[in-house]
């Protein structure tokens, strides 16, 4: 073959990217189309468990022993977006002995390290834990970031040579004698990292092969070509606590049941979750009483989570799917497994393949046997290597360093932004211009942030999601105008507004459903600030430029002339 | 068992008071690291507590207690390799931050847990800043020696080449005098009154004298503090007569430093050591019915709030609700108001006093209790400076590096203090007394000794 195939990956989540980046390291030319951020979808929405297997030890075996190979890989691949929290069963008296035994069989047969602690064991390594539990298995399950993780896989098929275009809707399939030729692709603005504001518009994208990776969307992609794709939809709702209760993953040891997990992560906890299925991906009720619902029965594993301060809570939808002839009732009996469907084989489509189902931990391995696959069609024998070539970041690094003396950082910041840059930490925050501290509860600085909007525009949702930054316990409120402010000079004015914008919105929306007690003094808080000092009650910018060239800017003309404009306070400027 | 002999014991903070209804396992009991994360719960980030920060407004290199409170606790993480920032070392516990936080967050709880952790883990033990403060936060071990011989020791405490020797090898200022030790220790004089007894039998003349039952339930344990025992035995003295006075017996029980300055510097280990005497000598008499009176108000402070925050003694909870002022008790529990009426002041301290309120005077609500109590009194003026910190906070203003920052956080107070006609201070503050004689070069009483001169004839 002259040149290399060039393969459209549709969706820039997990599995998306980590398909991209596997066809891209073995020599394939390859385009990825996201409509949204990288993570735009249930990615972005999930628990963030790298799951050991342990939680499908008994009712999905296969499931469970991909996991923990994966598990290991990941550690391996992509140590900085990976935290080994360990991980705890935990048995209370009403909960069965039966099935705890069954699941500490299942993790064993499963090759997943098990071992039985004692309540006062279980209560030494996590204090928080109730006080009348019965016992617990440990098992190494671990906390994964899925944004760090997508945006490092990202940049490493970039590095190959992949053209990753987020913001970029498909908007059909392009089919010619019965196959797959192309997909046409919606830019909301132009090609490349986006901007504000640029002039979007239509391409047709022709391709040898199409891969369909769009989660729970991946029935209207089939739609386009009159496949059918029977993706069931499956709503979960998860809360985020303001800081970590725990920091072992603690899982409830029953068969099955919403509501029996935490998950510590960064500098929070998040609870989890529900399972119910819904008709749209994109518009579902989001219900108050989910939020109640978890609380109420996670507090029986910790009980300090009752009083405990919530930050936000969110929901996803799981891309499940059932092969035809099941017919499961309840979602929870839907296997969480990951199914190939070849369009040829299929449907008689040639041109195309989608990916359904699995989970994030097991995205790479999924990336694999697609990435297998499409090469069997152009008769390519490459190797797989993202198994063993780190991700860019989890090359080897340390996060014991001198945080004061090589970043001018103070111990917790530098100790937080090494550990989020593994080891691209010299190279972004080795800075010669001052690098004063961004956003203060997730400890982001300058550098950080200047990092993230050098590799994705001037979204600054996709500099939050790189950095951590307005992700805290005021959730943007102090410094949403600070990213903004990072911004200027390489955007203009509206650009820099139409970012800010975004961003706040987004901010606002997840903690509609945690406006109660701290968070909501917190609200309160932040509203007040905006209204006050940014205007945000009643914008009067009204899309209009504002003339900054109005306000006094604080410098005392050379020529000693009497200072024009208004003075900061607003009132008129007087004296000499 | 003396001092000496103790093994040392390890830090052991008890888990805080973090709104949560703890119940202790001990199945950790060599555990350094406590968790004070849930407290950043209560934080809004509003930055109140940084604008009351005397130390961040004068010292650019100070984060202020909102990043080594909340945000620090909250970034932290509960792995033995987390370090806690080292800028905690220039906090100087004032605990200002602790009263201007509208929504409660325990910010010096936070503080003195994060320094007793940096000093245990990451401070060498052998550096001459962790000997200087370990010297500096151990006043009672040096005044104990110093008062065995206060003439000496005030001679060569004070001698130009010691002190310049000091500055150089510890980085203890020069720039200050040492307070003179008593040739006469409070405990001494006391002894010397009867002890215990003697004060039952003048509580019972007084009583008499009063009209009060002779047997009344009026019994206090005075808590000195190493202060007003090797320095200002006057102010001690006061207390024994102003509450004999009233008809109160008053014991003094064996104690040891209240931890104050060990708080400041980090040494959780040395201040729990002397919590363990003080609070188990004042639980026993509070269960027989004693408060303990503090005529300090970082004694006071200590045992009301600190220990019971940062140690898990038998006990301390009930020692830290019986604690009290001195002045603040009298005004409970006595008409002061009214015998104050009825007297004037004259001769020595017929005057107009300029009173500071010491910082943690004010995080227990009596920062204006002198200002109130003797507005009224005749011959005397007490004129409130304002409400900034003088500056020494303790241990703080003694050493070198801080010295000059010290200085300027106290400008305020001295401008203030210059501006009232007389020319004597008023503080409750044994160290804030120090700052604002060395400010202004007046002399300084503590209210005890002006309430004495009002009531006691
Ligand atoms: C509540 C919940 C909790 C979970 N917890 C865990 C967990 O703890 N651990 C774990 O391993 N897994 C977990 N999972 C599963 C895991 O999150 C998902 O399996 C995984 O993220 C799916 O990734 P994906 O790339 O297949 O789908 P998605 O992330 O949804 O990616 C599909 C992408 O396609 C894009 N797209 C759709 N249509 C188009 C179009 N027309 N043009 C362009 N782009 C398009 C979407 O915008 C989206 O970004 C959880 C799932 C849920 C719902
Ligand atoms: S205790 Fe005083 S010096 Fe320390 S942070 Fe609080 S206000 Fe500042
Ligand atoms: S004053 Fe209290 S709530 Fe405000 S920032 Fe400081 S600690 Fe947080």
């Amino acid at each position: 073959m002259a040149s290399a195939p060039h393969i459209a990956v549709i969706g820039g989540g997990s599995t998306g990217i980590g398909i991209a980046r596997d066809l891209s390291m073995r020599g394939l030319d390859v385009t990825l189309l996201e409509q949204g951020n990288l993570t735009h979808g249930t990615t972005g929405r999930m628990h963030g468990l790298l799951h050991s297997g342990g939680r499908y030890a008994v009712s999905d075996q296969a499931s469970a022993r991909e996991c923990i190979e994966e598990n290991r890989v990941l550690r391996d691949i992509a140590g900085h977006c990976v935290e080994m929290t360990g991980g705890l069963f935990v048995k209370r008296p009403e909960d069965s002995e039966e099935y705890f035994q069954e699941k500490l069989e299942g993790c064993r047969a499963c090759d997943i390290p098990a071992e039985v602690v004692s309540a006062s064991e279980a209560r030494a390594m996590e204090p928080h834990l109730a006080k009348d539990i019965d016992k617990a298995i440990s098992v190494p399950d671990g906390a994964v970031d899925p944004f760090r993780l997508v945006a490092a896989n990202a940049a490493s098929a970039s590095e190959h040579g992949a053209r990753i275009e987020t913001h970029s809707t498909v908007e059909d399939l392009i089919v010619e004698d019965e196959e797959v030729v192309g997909v046409e692709v919606e830019h909301a603005s132009g090609a490349g990292e986006r901007v504000h504001g640029t002039e979007g518009g239509r391409e047709e994208i022709r391709a040898d092969y199409v891969v369909n990776a769009t989660g729970a969307w991946a029935g209207r992609i089939g739609d386009m070509a009159g496949v059918d794709v029977e993706v069931r939809p499956s709503k979960g709702v998860m809360t985020i606590m303001n800081t970590r209760q725990v920091d072992t993953v603690i899982n409830r040891c029953r068969p099955k049941g919403d509501a029996d997990i935490v998950v510590p992560h960064e500098t929070t906890c998040i609870l989890g979750t529900t399972d119910e299925e819904v008709e749209d991906p994109e518009d579902y009720p989001e219900e108050q009483w989910e939020v109640d619902m978890m609380l109420e029965t996670l507090t029986e594993l910790v009980p300090m989570l009752e009083e405990a301060r919530t930050i936000r809570s969110f929901w996803g939808v799981r891309p499940l799917y059932e092969p035809p002839n099941v017919g499961s009732d309840d979602p929870t009996d839907i296997t969480r497994d990951y199914f190939l469907l070849d369009h040829a084989e299929r449907d008689g489509l040639e041109g195309m393949t989608s990916i359904v189902g699995g989970k994030l931990t097991t995205y790479r391995m999924m990336g694999e046997e697609i990435s297998d696959h499409v090469c069997e069609q152009f008769g390519i024998d490459a190797e797989c290597r993202t198994a063993d070539v780190p991700l860019p970041g989890s090359e080897d690094f340390s996060v014991l360093r001198d945080y004061m003396d090589e970043f001018g950082l103070r111990s917790p910041i530098g100790r937080r932004s090494v550990e989020r840059l593994g080891s691209r930490a010299d190279e972004v925050l080795k800075t010669d211009g001052p690098n004063p501290t961004v956003c203060a509860c997730e400890g982001v600085t300058r550098a950080e942030i200047q990092d993230a909007i050098g590799q994705s525009g001037s979204d600054l949702n996709a500099v939050r999601i790189r950095t951590r930054s307005s992700m805290g316990n005021c959730q943007g409120g102090f410094c949403c105008h600070r990213m903004a402010n990072e911004l200027h000079d390489e955007y203009d004015e509206a650009t820099t507004r139409a970012a800010w914008d975004e961003l706040l919105e987004e901010r606002w929306r997840g903690q509609r459903h945690a406006l109660w007690g701290e968070q909501l003094s917190q609200a309160m808080l932040n509203y007040a600030l905006h209204a006050t000092t940014q205007n945000r009650d009643n914008d009067p910018a009204d899309g209009d430029p504002v003339d900054f060239a109005a306000f006094d800017d604080g410098v005392e003309p050379a020529d000693g002339s009497p200072r024009g404009g208004v003075a900061t306070d607003g009132g008129e400027y007087c004296g000499d | 068992m003396s001092d000496a002999e103790r093994p040392p014991t390890e830090f052991e903070p008890a888990e805080p008071n973090t709104g949560e209804e703890f119940e202790p396992v001990d199945v950790f009991p060599d555990s350094t690291d406590f968790d004070l994360r849930p407290g950043a719960d209560s934080c809004y980030k509003c930055s109140t507590c940084d604008t009351n920060c005397p130390v961040a407004e004068v010292d650019d290199d100070f984060p202020g207690p909102k990043f080594q409170g909340p945000e620090q606790w909250r970034l932290k993480q509960n792995e033995e390799d987390y370090e806690v920032d080292d800028s905690v070392m220039d906090c100087s516990n004032c605990m200002r931050c602790d009263n201007a936080c509208p929504s409660g967050v325990p910010l010096s709880q936070m503080h003195n847990t994060a320094r007793g952790e940096y000093v245990e883990n990451q401070m060498s033990k052998l550096s001459v800043e962790y000997i200087r403060n370990r010297i500096l936060a151990n006043y009672r071990t040096s005044a104990w020696f110093a008062s065995k011989v206060p003439r000496l020791a005030n001679a060569v405490m004070n001698f130009g080449p010691a002190r310049w020797v000091m500055e150089k090898t510890m980085g203890v200022t020069s720039e200050r005098e040492f307070p003179a030790f008593a040739t006469e220790t409070f405990r001494e004089w006391w002894d010397r009154q009867g002890a215990a007894g003697g004060s039952r039998e003048r509580a019972r003349e007084n009583r008499e004298r009063r009209g009060d039952p002779v047997d009344a339930d009026k019994k206090v344990a005075y808590f000195h503090g190493c202060y007003s025992n090797y320095n200002t035995p006057e102010v001690g003295k006061a207390m024994v007569r102003v509450y004999e006075h009233f008809g109160y017996e008053v014991v003094v029980p064996e104690q040891r430093c209240s931890g104050t300055p060990m708080f400041a510097n980090g040494m959780l280990t040395d201040a729990r050591r002397h919590a363990e005497v003080n609070v188990s000598s004042m639980a026993d008499l509070v269960e027989q019915g004693y408060d303990a009176i503090a005529s300090c108000t970082s004694c006071s402070m200590a045992l009301r709030q600190e220990y019971p925050e940062l140690f898990d003694i038998d006990g301390v909870e009930e020692v830290a609700a019986h604690t009290f002022e001195s002045v603040e008790y009298l005004r409970i529990h006595e008409d002061l108001r009214g015998a104050i009426d009825e007297t004037e002041i004259d001769g020595d301290l017929a005057e107009e006093f300029a009173y500071h309120a010491p910082c943690h005077a004010r995080n227990q609500g009596l920062n204006r209790q002198a200002v109130e109590l003797f507005g009224d009194l005749d011959g005397v003026d007490v004129e409130d400076v304002g409400d900034s910190c003088s500056g020494i906070s303790g241990t703080y203003g003694w050493k070198a590096e801080k010295y000059d920052k010290s200085m300027e956080i106290g400008e305020e107070m001295f401008e203030h203090m210059e501006d009232t006609d007389g020319e004597t201070g008023m503080t409750e503050c044994p160290t804030c007394a120090m700052q604002m004689e060395h400010g202004t070069g007046y002399e300084i009483r503590h209210p005890l000794e002006l309430l004495e001169a009002a009531v006691v004839e």
